[in-house]
């Protein structure tokens, strides 16, 4: 440091060299402070400052979630309906296989479904790219990989599948092997099924809908029926709590199912559902007022209109009052209680009740009423007896749920909902009322008397309809006998439906395929089962309080008219 | 002059050592996430097909096949479902001043002297099988 004072003078040359140096050292000193202060800043910045875009605590990655491919299909109770397995598929890339022909034969050893031409055939094209078998089991990967085969690989893939088998094929419905819903929710719902990760609540019970497929079945084997429709609606809020179709599929085993076995009776295949019609005619004959629970009709002769001949089934062929009518299902009596309405009347009540257009279930399958064009009087008089109007069995049932829950109808569902729809009124509130009291007493003393369940109030229609056969004529061979009934007839609860589909009449019934022979006594099985289930509580029918309730002034059977009418 | 050139050099080195331990230990710490994330995936997939063989199993028929082959449930009935109002009035207590068993778990004197409140029968579960 002593140095220092003896300043080093410098001429020319060197003196020019040094400034120069010193120059570009005070250059490269401020580059490098610059550089360091930016720096500095910088972690001033990130350490004190902070960065407000930085999420303060770490959080989960989204990928973490589980893909589920499709989302779960559940009953009202989470039960799971259809859900979507990760398996593996086989593929190939042709180039790569050596041998087509050995390879192929020996994969037809481990998966004998596979034909050994075919696959050959696949091995030695030309494409790079060949589905060899879709959703393969875990062993059989296993199997194929100890083949040791070159140019074969896997690829998971989603495979829908259906634990409950059978059970709901014609709700849910079933996908295509590329994961596309083809029938039932499955296809109305493939949108949010295929977006979503949460599973998709049906309205559907699957306890309920165990038993009445069980019941319906039992029926269609014991009448060697053809096949049979089975539904339980909630007649407060439209909710569907079971819908059998029979016969039914395995919507695991696709590409195998017999195309009948597709047909959903239930919702698509529209029939004439003959005396269960009885209910709207005489609810609309109440409501307008054109007959009363004490007028009568006389049921004397047979109606003769046109080359037509409509008679009663269980004749009386005497003056019927209203709940004669209904109890003893006189066509005769109902005729007339539908001309007295007027063909206008009918048609803007049946309009109400939504028996003109498809029923609002979320399914693909709805079928489209065949209603009479142009409605003459003589549709007025068929349809009063429910002939002429062919409707799905949906379509009953929610008009049955109408009629008798107060008069409000609610469009039908299959989803699970807490808020169920305001609806619409279609009668009053009394007429609702009479129309408990008739369904109850066709239970009690009328034709549905097999319907009757101990406990539970039942009240209900039978139906026997001729089907329609080749040319406008009905084959009277062949009927389709249903029973349609709502309990508690006290504060109804639940309207049930069973359907049998040319049932055959057996020696215990005395060769009666009629509604009150074939579908009643499932109704009493299905209900009697159900109903603790349900929650519906069993009250003793002979209480004074259901008594009032459901009480109806009858004339004296043996004719004798009571001089209140 | 050096004294603070070490101690410099010294606080840049721990510095530096500890950022290298920091690094390492947030790395280790993003590798075991993304294991626990994929055992949390393998799990909930597990889970997922576990669920669905749960239901497979418990279909309502399954279920009733085999209620039938080793139980002796049968569809319970109407007249076994009953309400509080349907019970018969309860014996009125005498004394009621501790409201029947004594503190100490033993029947006061006055309602065991009693007559034994007749036994009901045992229920009798058959095997009915339905049709």
């Amino acid at each position: 440091m002593k140095n220092r004072s003896e300043t080093v003078r410098l001429e020319g040359h060197a003196k020019q060299a040094i400034e120069t140096g010193r120059n570009r050292l005070i250059l490269a000193g401020c580059l490098v402070a610059l550089a360091f202060a930016t720096v500095g800043a910088r972690v001033i910045e990130l350490s004190a400052i902070g960065d407000s875009s930085e999420p303060g605590v770490a959080s989960v990655d989204p990928d973490a979630q589980l893909t589920v491919g499709r989302a779960d299909i559940v009953d009202r109770d989470g039960l799971l309906l259809a859900t979507s397995l990760r398996t593996p598929s086989l593929y190939a890339d042709p180039k790569e296989v050596l041998d087509a022909e050995e390879a192929a034969f020996r994969l037809s050893t481990v998966l004998p479904d596979i034909n050994p031409a075919e696959t050959a055939a696949k091995l030695s094209s030309d494409r790079r790219f060949v589905w060899l078998k879709r959703n393969l089991t875990p062993r059989e990967q296993q199997e194929v990989n100890s083949l040791g085969i070159p140019g074969l690989h896997f690829q998971d893939e989603w495979k829908r599948i259906y634990p409950q088998g059978p059970l709901t094929a014609h709700a849910v419905g079933f996908t295509d092997v590329d994961d596309h819903g083809i029938a039932g929710v499955e296809r109305s719902f493939d949108d949010v099924l295929r977006g979503g990760r949460d599973p998709l609540h049906l309205s559907i019970d699957l306890r309920v809908q165990h038993i009445v497929r069980e019941e319906l079945l039992h029926q269609i084997t014991t009448f060697s029926a053809i096949g049979g429709a089975g539904v339980v609606l909630d007649a407060n809020t439209g909710e569907t709590i079971a819908m059998v179709s029979l016969p039914d599929f395995d919507p695991n085993v696709p590409g195998q199912m017999d195309p009948d076995t597709l047909f959903n009776r239930a919702t698509l295949g529209v029939y004439e559902m003959g005396s269960t019609f009885k209910i709207f005619n005489t609810a609309m004959a109440l409501d307008a007022g054109t007959a009363t629970m004490r007028s009568g009709y006389d049921a004397t002769h047979p109606i003769r209109i046109a080359r037509f001949t409509i008679n009663d089934d269980h004749a009386k062929a005497r003056w019927l009052s209203v709940p004669e009518i209904f109890k003893y299902s006189s066509n005769i009596g109902s005729v007339k209680m539908a001309l007295d309405v007027g063909t206008e009347g009918q048609r803007a009540f049946m309009a109400k009740l939504g028996m003109l257009r498809e029923t609002a279930i979320e399914l693909p399958e709805r079928g489209r009423p065949m209603v009479p064009s142009p409605w003459r009087p003589i549709n007025t008089m068929t349809i009063a007896f429910g002939h002429g109007l062919a409707v799905s069995p949906m379509h009953l049932v929610g008009g049955v749920a109408a009629v008798v829950n107060g008069g409000i109808r609610r469009p039908v569902t299959l989803l699970a909902s807490d808020i169920p729809s305001p609806g619409q009124r279609i009668i009053s509130q009394k007429t609702s009322e009479n129309m408990r009291r008739l369904m109850r007493l066709v239970v009690e003393e009328g034709t549905g008397r097999k319907a009757d369940t101990p406990g539970y109030v039942v009240g209900g229609k039978t139906g026997t309809a001729e089907k329609a056969g080749g040319r406008g004529g009905y084959k009277h061979k062949s009927l389709m006998s249903s029973f349609v009934a709502a309990f508690p007839m006290q504060d109804p609860q639940y309207v049930v439906l069973i359907m049998v589909d040319e049932p055959k009449g057996t020696k215990e019934s005395y060769g009666y395929a009629t509604g009150g022979w074939v579908a009643a006594p499932a109704v009493s099985r299905i209900i009697a089962r159900s109903a603790p289930l349900l929650g519906v509580a069993p009250v003793d029918p002979e209480s004074p309080e259901i008594r009032r309730d459901l009480m109806i002034e009858q004339p004296a059977e043996g004719g004798k008219r009571l001089a209140s009418f | 002059m050096r004294r603070s050139t070490i101690l410099w050099f010294l606080i840049a080195t721990c510095l530096g050592v500890a950022l290298f331990l920091v690094k390492h230990e947030v790395q280790r710490r993003e590798e075991q996430l993304a294991a626990l994330h994929r055992q949390i995936l393998a799990s909930q997939e597990a889970i997922h097909v576990l669920e669905a063989e749960w239901s497979y199993l418990n279909r309502p028929d399954r279920i009733e096949a085999l209620v039938r082959r080793h139980l002796n449930l049968v569809p319970l009935e109407t007249k076994r479902i009953g309400s509080l109002e349907m019970l018969p009035m309860r014996l009125p207590v005498p004394d009621s001043g501790d409201g029947g068993t004594g503190a100490d778990g033993t029947v006061p004197p006055t309602l065991a002297a009693l007559p034994p409140l007749p036994v009901g029968r045992p229920l009798v579960l058959t095997r009915e099988v339905r049709r």
